[in-house]
């Protein structure tokens, strides 16, 4: 345990839905020994895979939630998150992300560059991960793992290039041929465990001699030793061509490919050797926090064990023991048994039980030094809370959160429900950040908001199996919000005298539309007419009016407020006045500036045999969806549409009959949009019923 | 009021080559040029210009992806309206975009016939009937000449315009008039007009190598914003 830092490598396994990150995970964790029996994810043995612990993700073959192990491969430690491929569970790739080193992205030859693909990458590029790409599923029908090289270069810009090419495809996939040591491997033994090194055959030695030529190429960008043996035609060393390789790769200026079939146990031990080659350790990484008391000044950190601890908490569980808390140490070292401050809240907490995990699985460990990833018990905090020693006041920026656009009303059955229930919403809301639950005031109803209708359908049964709430489930409903369209001014005075101290504040200027941003407040008063210790609480006035919109009663975005002119009295005039005034010139302003009903939009891709590309595109128009295109791959086509999430519920049942069950679709958030007047006019409504009825 | 401002601007206007008297019974157009001058964002403008208009257009390219074709419309949409002071534009974006489809296909599986066949079934299904096809990155010089007819004679009897980018000899630029006398020769029939992006100096000059008119304005490709301009910048 604890190897030489240089030779940890913290990486996640990402992917679109189903293309083998868990298959990928439960042979890695095979050949390197941690697991002694293969375990598939809709095995026949009923078991799953190791890292889906959930019996939620056993009976759906899905990964919920993201799982952490570790193992060693030569002298390598290799810490893996393996993460979800739904993107309903996006965050748990985002925090994922947010502490990793680097990645192995992983594709299917068939499918290529999906719609998950091209958000993981985002994901990727928005924490500067470094990345090496795994084709997988080089056994299936359809597969091409150069057509995959291609999407990749395409689709996501990325400077791919194949370290391998398949020795057979589909049926005939038998193994793969090094382009670095020009060897062809085969995978021999009833789990692929034996790697035979043979000589290229003849059939492929062309092919190999192009695709090397094109690596040297390509890392040749990396290296002018490399260029310049390339150029006098002489022999490449093969050290020589890795570290350009593992150069470009660690710029995210190259991404090396790697190609294989985990189901049939092949190309797996190649791409380990790919994980340690040209992945950055830690001590590759460039690590910066945040000095608080400095005025948040970027702080480089470093990846030492004498050096101040400064660990961030990325994903939190609620076990038997309490609360689990996943750390990522950057710089220090967290002991059992030291203190620490949680530098949001200022508190000094004490690290009683500190574990690193296996799955669901955990091993009692003394110590996590930086550069490691491991849990500990105990402890309250939140996810995205930095802890340091109490010499250094500094914290680790966050992570990015997406807001929930779906919710549902959710009503306990019976009183033990009620409680059961409440304690489940209050773990769920804190494991997740995508998750959150609130009362409607106006009917007391309990809701829940999510990424989508699988992640609130997760949840419920969650309540349901782990809490044993018995709980009814009203209709999904759309996190509709509403803005303004035009200018408008306001000049509203307070003014109360109703006996004892008065009340008085005016205010005066103009609300505009802005839809860069959620709310921004802009002060131009001069003389003092307003004085300047009453501005924050005009502000706040301001910005308690957007949480529920005087005209539609949903959330106000997009607005941009400025105040101009106002009046005090050096007796009356108070915060409490001033926030109730500009409360009123809020009204006053709102109603005049043309407000609107904006929806979510989400992006919707379908991929679907060809002969159902009509039928497909037909359920998205009538769902009130533009079709911004489809890509047609032959056999199948992919359409890209852009559609309203208040249409999509039950979309799944719909496609699933109209194609036969064949194709299948993603959907993520794209953007708000005005709601077409007529449909506004239902959704007011359809609320007003809600809100009198209750339900 | 905003689309009447930017419609003026009609990029086939500005060379005096009216639409409606240019393709008079509907037919097909095509845009000449090596390699990287700018082919595809005069497509994209002249595309746009039909969106505007809330004449559908359906973007055939065999060379990138969705998204990418995509990019293309929202840069040429964005370079247009800022340089027209159009704001806020993307209502007008948000207008547009039903009427615009966009189809790729790798260039292995593509053939006329099948793009025939996938814009019959469009439009019988009621999902997307266009007026404008733009095919972007098409061999035409691969063609089958039967299935070249077939598509014009399909333009004709459905009342489309077909506008095709043309990609030259890499040595064009050298010898300039040699190989795009040669496509006119030999496509001049197929092609109601047919446009040629030329780079000199530091632009590129666009100008109609079938179909000229008197008095040809002399237009350009900005370097910056790939917008077609009547002056030297």
């Amino acid at each position: 345990m604890y190897a030489n830092i240089e030779k940890v490598r913290n990486i996640g396994i990402s992917a679109h839905i189903d293309s083998g990150k868990t298959t990928l995970t439960e042979r890695i964790l095979y050949l390197t020994k941690r697991i002694h029996k293969i375990h598939e994810v809709r095995g026949k043995d009923g078991v799953g895979a190791t890292m889906d612990s959930m019996a939620l993700e056993k009976e759906r073959g899905i990964t919920i939630a993201s799982a952490a192990t570790y193992c060693e491969w030569g002298e390598n430690e290799i810490n893996i998150i393996d993460t979800p491929g739904h993107v309903d569970f996006t965050i748990e790739v985002e925090r994922a992300l947010r502490v990793l080193d680097g990645a192995v992205m992983v594709l299917c030859a068939v499918g290529g560059v999906q719609s998950q693909s091209i958000t993981v990458d985002q994901q990727m590029k928005r924490y500067n991960v470094p990345c090496i790409a795994f084709i997988n599923k080089c056994d299936r029908s359809g597969a091409n793992p150069f057509r995959v090289i291609n999407q990749l270069k395409e689709k996501l810009g990325h400077n791919a290039v194949a370290l391998q090419i398949p020795i057979g495809l589909e049926a005939d996939h038998k193994g793969i041929i090094d382009l670095i040591s020009m060897k062809a491997l085969y995978f021999e033994g009833e789990f692929g465990d034996k790697v035979r090194e043979d000589k290229i055959p003849d059939v492929f030695a062309e092919t190999a001699r192009q695709k090397r030529e094109e690596l040297i190429d390509a890392a040749s960008m990396f290296s002018d030793k490399l260029t310049e043996l390339a150029l006098e035609d002489q022999d490449v060393p093969e050290d020589l061509l890795i570290n350009a390789i593992r150069a470009g790769a660690l710029k995210r200026e190259l991404t090396p490919v790697f190609m294989g079939s985990a189901y049939k146990n092949k190309g797996v031990q190649p791409l380990l050797d790919g994980v340690d080659r040209y992945l950055p350790s830690p001590t590759d990484v460039e690590n910066v926090a945040l000095d608080i008391d400095n005025d948040e000044t970027p702080v480089k950190l470093s990846c030492s064990t004498n050096e101040p601890l400064v660990a961030l908490a990325f994903k939190l569980e609620e076990g038997k023991y309490g609360q689990l808390t996943y750390i990522r140490v950057y710089q220090g070292e967290l002991k059992k048994g030291d203190t620490a401050i949680n530098a949001r809240t200022g508190q000094t907490v004490k690290f009683g039980r500190v574990v690193r995990m296996h799955a669901d699985q955990m091993e009692e460990i003394d110590r996590i030094p930086a550069g490691y990833i491991g849990a500990f018990f105990g402890i309250d905090c939140v996810s995205g809370d930095s802890f340091t020693s109490k010499s250094n006041k500094i914290s680790m920026t966050s992570m990015y959160i997406p807001k929930p656009v779906i919710s549902l009303a959710v009503q306990a059955n019976d009183i033990k429900s009620e409680t059961n229930m409440a304690k489940a919403l209050n773990r769920f809301t804190k494991e997740d950040p995508t998750f959150t639950t609130f009362i409607n005031e106006e009917t007391g109803d309990t809701l829940i908001s999510g990424m989508g209708e699988l992640h609130l359908e997760v949840y419920l049964e969650r309540m349901r199996r782990e809490y044993n709430a018995s709980i009814s489930v009203g209709e999904p409903r759309v996190a509709y919000r509403e803005t303004i369209t035009r200018e408008s001014t306001f000049d509203y005075t307070h003014k109360k005298q109703t006996g004892g101290a008065g009340q008085f504040g005016r205010i005066a200027g103009f609300i505009e539309p802005f839809p860069e941003e959620e709310f921004v407040f802009e002060d131009r008063i001069s003389g003092g007419v307003i004085p300047t210790h009453f501005i924050p609480a005009c502000e706040k006035g301001f910005k308690e009016c957007m949480t529920k919109g005087p005209a539609f009663k949903y959330p106000v975005t997009g607005i941009k407020v400025t105040i101009n002119d106002g009046a005090s009295h050096s007796v009356d005039s108070s915060e409490m006045a001033f926030k109730a005034a500009a409360k009123g010139a809020f009204r006053q302003a709102y109603n005049k500036a043309a407000p609107v009903l904006l929806e979510p939009v989400m992006k919707v891709v379908v991929e679907t045999p060809s002969e159902f590309q009509g039928t497909v595109m037909g359920t998205l128009t009538q769902r009130r969806g533009i079709i911004v295109g489809s890509q047609d791959e032959g056999a199948s086509s992919i359409i890209e549409a852009r559609v309203p999430l208040a249409e999509m519920f039950g979309y799944t049942t719909v496609l699933r009959s109209l194609t036969q069950g064949k194709a299948q679709f993603t959907m993520e958030f794209f953007t708000y949009k005005q709601v077409p007047q007529s449909i506004a006019e239902e959704v007011i409504k359809k609320n007003e019923k809600a809100t009198k009825t209750g339900t | 009021m905003l689309k009447k401002s930017l419609i003026i601007r009609d990029p086939l206007k500005l060379l005096g080559l009216e639409t409606d008297q240019t393709f008079q019974e509907r037919g097909c157009g095509a845009i000449f040029a090596r390699a990287g001058v700018g082919k595809t964002a005069l497509l994209v403008q002249l595309a746009i210009n039909s969106l505007l208009q809330e004449k559908p257009v359906l973007h055939i390219s065999l060379k990138d992806p969705v998204d990418k074709v995509d990019l293309w419309y929202k840069e040429v949409f964005q370079n247009i309206t800022k340089l027209n002071d159009i704001r806020p534009a993307d209502r007008l974006w948000d207008e547009m975009l039903p009427y615009r489809f966009i189809m790729t296909f790798e260039s292995s599986s593509f053939s006329l016939d099948r793009l025939m066949d996938k814009i019959e079934e469009l439009r019988s299904q009621k999902i997307f009937s266009p007026k404008l096809i733009m095919i972007d990155g098409f061999s035409i010089t691969d063609a089958n000449p039967e299935e070249l007819d077939r598509l014009k004679e399909f333009a004709l009897a459905n009342g489309f315009i077909i506008w095709f980018t043309i990609r030259g000899h890499r040595g064009e630029s050298q010898a300039p008039n040699t190989f795009s006398l040669e496509f006119v020769n030999h496509y001049g029939d197929f092609f109601d007009v047919i446009l040629q992006l030329s780079p000199e100096k530091d632009q590129v000059q666009v100008k109609p190598l079938k179909k000229e008119t008197a008095n040809q304005p002399h237009l350009f490709l900005d370097p910056s914003t790939l917008l077609i301009r009547e002056n030297r910048v």
